[in-house]
């Protein structure tokens, strides 16, 4: 198990660097000079090419990316030329919120979604399943922006129930929830239907299966059937989902932090890809790629811990 | 972490711990995780004496030589001093900040003399003379690579002339010193030993500040949080904090403040005319001027517009009402130039109206003898852009020319017509462009000098003259000649045909009416002057 944990988490570190090195690629393909963005239109081109040459825009591509890797290795991102501060520092600030929104999201939809699939396999063909799942497309097919303006129009403006703007007093953790409460909402919604849709067909896959009719005809009662005994496999593809559904929710996120003001990586990654600012691109991207892969990774280790065919077959 | 959560760890990644207790053991997991960021504390909810507003984005730098703009200055303004500061109003004018005195005794030198109660914060000292020697000089100094260099022109040096007195020397008269230079980012004071003692360079964080409020905190992309300065000596301030919020989206911006989380913001032109019409409770919406300008400029060395007719055909065609109404939603007037209304140099009347005149253009148009005439439109990704160059495609249409838009993301477009990023100059053919500026004409026409082409200057518009006229207005102290030479000089940019001015667009602000704003002529907040209503 430890081996096919290592194993994952190098693949992961390896995908990131691909991935890192394909983005490098293109955004030095995408036209704009960067030096003359960011200095702005008062620059001398003495200013302009000693800022090429501090930031190493001088040099050929391969060199830059070798270079970047280099000090990767040393924990070292560069240096912000605005603001002089070190990327890893202005990177590494803004993780947390997106990282909390993130999981905020995936945990209220994810209980939601398997708490509502889960009734609807067991009271399947009944009003209440159908109810479900029309709610669940309806969740799905919602766009995130819609309901984001709607629920901040709604909650924030009408109700003032939430805030509408920014992430919270840092170190109060109440008033952070409370600022998650309506971004959290705005990308989780589509993600209940979808695991609501998993779950449901998972659980009746499973409900179907002979050691479940044996546990029925010991005389079990209903309730640890399902929970006891269909839900642990049920859940397993789910997990898998939910691993992947990172990567949209990364996207999703980038939105959410416009609308709500949010401090946070997407956000980052858009200001720094307009003024192109590469050393920040190029470090928020990196970031976000680990995210990314040690999700995946995550979710594949903690299926092999939950499904025994996959623990024995690694072990 | 406990020991019994590490021990749970190495027993799953061995392979060996049951599933169900790894589950109980993620739960817990989980839970610790959570709970570990601490209590949660009651969180205070902001007092009557705290002032909230909103900034379009993040600050960059708390340096003077090396800020990019009014996000930036925003929270300079109130934690540094100037000589003068922009006086709040709808007219353009100044007055004494920490100078008791300022006087321009010859076109190239003006005196002053501190006020003897401003200090710098952290032991730094009182301000003096030699502050302001150390923070005009070394925007100056060709070291320290400032790109707001320009701004302060032709400074030569500051003569210290006693512990609170000097003269600031210039190589030649420089009329936008008192609009621009002194009022605005490049006129902050510094403390000279706070400075060096950070090694010669402001960051985010200041080393030492001296105004009315003091940098108190400030979260990347969440906020900065000015304080009221306990040691100053002036007039106090209103409120006890201010609290500047970058948003950067306008309607975002507004729906906070509809939320009461905002106490003052910049409004959408598209939602001025909903907010007038039902502002929120106890908020007023005001419009001003703004100083930006907005044309639709035609590269004069793409040999399809080699032809003066039919570039002129062109500024005939395009309908400015039109583009105002659909794209600024009726909220912004036509521009008569490239520099503002309230501004010296402004041109009352332009001569080619912002109506159509389709049979003019027709006219011109055949005159040139062009046909079939397929042209591009370069224009910036935003929503407002594209609209008036929809419009502008349309307007073309009627007198037969056939425009095709190409978008362009910002760091794309900013760059498109900058010789030193490629040839991506020479496929320009028209462009909508738009530029900000400070109060002083200079800035305006700066751009469109020949030393400009391949720079900012995309229209590669070449005037002797023009260039004669910019160079004469910056050093004329005659307002009455100066604005003369500067209408002349919007005159011959109009007369090329590569030029038709479109708008200045607007400002409309909303605020709280427990608050009395203190704004610029063009709407920019001087939040040390804000005060309660």
């Amino acid at each position: 198990m430890f081996g096919y944990t290592l194993r994952r988490l190098s693949l992961a570190c390896l995908t990131a660097a691909v991935a890192v090195t394909v983005l490098f690629v293109i955004i030095h393909l995408v036209p704009g000079d960067p030096v003359s963005i960011m200095l702005g239109p008062r620059a001398t081109p003495e200013m302009k090419a000693a800022l090429t040459a501090q930031m190493g825009l001088d040099r050929p591509l391969p060199v830059q990316l070798l270079t970047f890797f280099a000090n990767l290795l040393h924990g070292d991102l560069g240096i912000d030329v605005f603001s002089g501060r070190s990327v890893t520092d202005i990177v590494l600030e803004q993780v947390p919120y997106t990282l909390e929104l993130i999981l905020a999201s995936i945990l209220w939809s994810a209980t939601l979604g398997i708490a509502l699939g889960c009734y609807s396999a067991v009271r399947r063909n009944t009003l209440g399943d159908r109810i479900t799942a029309v709610l669940s497309v309806g969740c799905i097919a919602a766009p995130s922006f819609v309901v984001a303006l709607y629920s901040l129009l709604g909650f924030a403006v009408a109700l003032r129930w939430f805030p509408a703007i920014g992430a919270g007093e840092p170190g109060d953790w109440g008033d952070q929830l409370n600022h998650l409460v309506l971004p959290s909402f705005a990308i989780g919604l589509s993600w209940v239907g979808y695991v609501a849709r998993l779950a449901r067909a998972s659980m009746l896959e499973v409900l179907g299966e002979p050691h479940i009719r044996t546990a029925r005809a010991f005389g079990l009662p209903e309730r640890w059937i399902t929970f006891r005994y269909a839900l642990r496999i049920a859940i397993l593809p789910t997990v898998t989902v939910i691993g992947v559904g990172v990567s949209f929710l990364l996207s999703a996120a980038v939105f959410t932090e416009i609308v709500f003001a949010r401090p946070g990586l997407g956000k980052l990654v858009i200001d720094s890809i307009t003024t192109r600012n590469y050393p920040i691109v190029m470090g928020a991207v990196l970031i976000s790629t680990l995210v990314f892969v040690l999700a995946t990774a995550l979710s594949d280790i903690v299926n092999a811990l939950l499904d025994p065919r996959v623990k024995s077959s690694v072990s | 972490m406990s020991k019994k959560n590490i021990q749970w760890i190495k027993l799953s990644l061995s392979g060996r711990l049951p599933r169900r207790r790894f589950l109980q053991g993620a739960s817990a997991l989980g839970a610790s995780a959570a709970l570990s960021a601490g209590l949660p504390r009651v969180s205070w909810a902001a007092s009557g004496s705290t002032l909230k507003v909103r900034t379009y984005a993040d600050m960059k730098s708390l340096d003077p030589a090396f800020s990019q703009g009014v996000a930036d200055e925003l929270i300079q303004a109130p934690i540094y001093n100037k000589l003068i500061q922009y006086k709040p109003g709808r007219k353009w004018g100044w007055q004494l900040d920490a100078a008791t005195m300022i006087e321009q005794s010859d076109p190239t030198h003006i005196k002053f003399a501190l006020r003897d109660d401003i200090g710098f914060s952290d032991g730094f000292g009182p301000m003096t003379a030699e502050d302001v020697k150390f923070s005009f000089e070394r925007i100056v100094d060709p070291e320290l690579k400032s790109t707001n260099k320009p701004d302060w022109g032709p400074l030569d040096h500051v003569e210290v002339s006693g512990e609170r007195e000097g003269v600031i020397v210039l190589k030649k008269p420089f009329q936008p010193l008192w609009s621009i230079t002194l009022p605005y980012i490049t006129g902050n004071i510094v403390s000279k030993k706070a400075v060096l003692k950070a090694g010669g360079r402001i960051g985010t964080k200041p080393v030492a500040t001296s105004g009315p409020y003091r940098h108190k905190s400030w979260q990347a992309k969440q906020k900065t949080v000015l304080e009221r300065n306990p040691n100053w000596k002036g007039t106090k301030p209103d409120f006890d904090e201010i609290r500047i919020l970058p948003i950067d989206d306008e309607n975002t911006a507004e729906i906070a403040f509809e939320a009461g989380e905002l106490d003052f913001t910049r409004v959408s032109l598209g939602s001025l005319k909903r907010l007038k019409a039902n502002p929120p409770a106890h908020s007023t919406v005001a419009e001003y001027p703004s100083l930006y300008y907005v044309w639709v400029g035609m590269n004069l060395d793409n040999p399809k517009l080699g032809n003066k007719k039919l570039r002129q055909a062109i500024q005939y065609a395009i309908d400015v009402p039109s583009i105002l109404q659909a794209a600024y939603f009726g909220a912004a007037k036509p521009a008569t130039g490239i520099i503002a209304p309230g501004l010296l140099g402004h041109r009352d009347k332009d001569p080619i109206p912002p109506k159509a005149d389709f049979k003019h253009a027709r006219r011109l148009l055949a005159e040139s003898g062009e046909k079939n005439v397929k042209l591009t439109l370069d224009v910036l990704n935003k929503q407002t852009n594209v609209t008036a160059a929809q419009v502008i495609q349309a307007t073309l249409k009627q007198i037969g020319i056939d425009l095709a838009i190409n978008l362009h993301e910002a760091g794309e477009f900013w760059t498109l017509g900058e010789e030193k990023s490629g040839n991506r100059w020479k496929n320009i053919e028209l462009i909508l462009n738009r530029f900000s500026m400070t109060p002083d004409p200079y800035y305006a026409t700066a751009w469109f000098t020949k030393a400009q082409v391949g720079i900012w200057n995309w229209e590669r518009f070449r005037s002797d003259k023009f260039d004669s006229l910019v160079n004469q207005a910056m050093v004329e102290s005659d307002p009455d000649k100066r604005a003369a030479m500067y209408r002349k000089a919007q005159d011959l940019m109009e007369a090329s045909g590569a030029y038709r001015f479109i708008t200045h667009e607007a400002t409309p602000v909303i605020y709280r009416d427990r608050i009395k704003p203190a704004l610029r002529p063009d709407g920019l907040a001087l939040l040390r002057y804000f005060k309660k209503a």
